[in-house]
């Protein structure tokens, strides 16, 4: 089925339970796919764009409201939407990483964190993880104290995923911020794997950002995000230009600066919008995505040899898997070697895992029901037991 | 200008909106309980009620 002569329609969550690890929480609502179909049009959040002419500032749609219900939602004082958590990375980072400054991440720290480093001259610097894959507070402090004594100046922004994306374990959030605090170190606390899914308290964290992203957790369209800051931070952050044109002396009104102005001037911010009482609603039965979350990793664990490589218990949806000694054992002989493990699932009516993978791979369980879970796990002791594992 | 027009075939595709969340809540096997068979039936025949009157506006 096409939906333009050289463009198939998606059908992969209606025919499939789709366990993409970083699909599942940006998978729209239906009042979400509504306003697409409603507000697909370029600029069609303008039609009532009055003076001063900012995003964040229309009424109809609500727009203005949208922005304070998002920073109320996670206890900021401002917030702003941009274009993925990247480019709320990059606006942080370029309000504050000179050229040769020191900044901290992780070592588990999302790539887009060290562009966002990058792009302004800085030096990324991981905390390290301990061998738990745990980035702690104890760590975060011992990598200030290096950075004072070698750059004689502290970092200039400390980056810290509550969850990271490689085994969505989570991180001492609370000790690493306090210890930057200490320092006057900014904290940008990644929330791409938790704003929009789980609870997220920016006051309580103690953190100056925070940074969520609408198509990987608030099941909105991308790119879309949410940029929220302290109002200390807000308002070096969300500044306003001072450009003033040379020959026709123009001047830009109270466009922000690192904003490049307007965001997200349609379908995504509309999708966000859309999405936002089911998200609001969402987040507080985590527990319940947690508990789906467990069927699927007791049955993975009752099949011989698997191993769970995230922490346990699991306090996230996101886990990965080592079936070196189970799945993999098979694909060493089968006629499909390692595509036999997905073409079973598919079989099954699962998708989202990486075609091939058979050793370390990573899957989401996140929005699934109760009924789906158990699917899941079900095929996956299905087809360990088809291929002779115990 | 139909307004009536408009609105139904919003409505319409609106309501086919609501069947295909519901195509996904199922995934793979599209079977519905009671509960969802009931709503199934009355979202599609709102949708033919739209499709109705957006024949009877269009085509007159």
């Amino acid at each position: 089925m096409k939906c333009a002569p050289s463009l198939e329609a998606r059908d992969v969550d209606e025919n499939l339970i789709n366990i993409d690890p970083i699909q599942v929480g940006g998978r729209l609502t239906s009042d979400a796919m509504k306003a697409v179909i409603a507000w697909g049009d370029g600029y069609s959040v303008c039609d009532n764009c009055r003076k001063p002419n900012r995003l964040d500032m229309i009424k109809n749609p609500p727009i203005e409201q949208f922005h304070h219900d998002l920073a109320t939602f996670l206890n900021m004082d401002e917030a702003r939407v941009v274009p993925g958590a990247r480019r709320g990375f990059q606006a942080v980072s370029g309000t504050y990483v000179k050229k040769g400054d020191p900044v901290l991440l992780t070592s588990l720290s999302h790539y887009t964190e060290f562009l966002a480093i990058e792009v302004n001259g800085g030096i990324p610097l991981e905390i390290p993880k301990n061998q738990g894959n745990i980035i702690t507070a104890d760590a975060a402090a011992e990598k200030i104290d290096l950075v004072l004594r070698e750059y004689k100046r502290p970092p200039s922004l400390l980056f810290i995923d509550h969850f990271d994306y490689q085994f969505g374990n989570e991180h001492e959030i609370l000790g690493i911020a306090k210890a930057a605090q200490q320092n006057d170190i900014p904290v940008i606390y990644n929330g791409a794997y938790t704003v929009g899914i789980k609870e997220v308290d920016g006051k309580q964290l103690g953190v100056d950002f925070v940074i969520g992203s609408g198509h990987k957790s608030m099941a909105a369209p991308a790119p879309s995000g949410v940029l929220a800051a302290t109002r200390e931070r807000a308002s070096e952050v969300f500044r306003t230009t001072g450009a003033k044109a040379d020959v026709t002396g123009r001047t830009f009104g109270i466009k922000e600066v690192e904003m490049l102005g307007c965001t997200l001037m349609g379908v995504t911010l509309i999708g966000m919008m859309a999405s936002f009482p089911h998200v609001k609603a969402r987040v507080r039965h985590w527990d319940r995505e947690l508990a789906n979350a467990k069927i699927i990793i007791d049955a993975l664990l009752s099949i011989e040899g698997t191993k769970i490589l995230s922490e346990m218990p699991r306090k996230h949806t996101l886990t990965r898997v080592d079936t070196t000694s189970s799945f993999d054992k098979v694909a060493k002989t089968h006629k499909k070697r390692g595509f036999y493990l997905t073409s079973a699932l598919r079989e099954r009516g699962i998708g989202g895992t990486i075609p091939g993978a058979t050793r370390v791979w990573k899957y989401n369980s996140y929005g699934m029901t109760e009924k789906q879970a158990r699917y899941t796990a079900d095929a996956f002791v299905e087809i360990a037991r088809e291929n002779g594992l115990a | 200008m139909s307004k009536i027009a408009v609105d139904s075939v919003f409505h319409a595709m609106f309501l086919l909106t609501d069947l295909r969340v519901m195509l996904r809540e199922t995934a793979p096997s599209h079977e519905l309980d009671d509960q969802q068979r009931e709503t199934a039936g009355k979202i599609l025949g709102s949708i033919r009620d739209e499709v109705a009157m957006i024949e009877k506006e269009l085509l007159r």
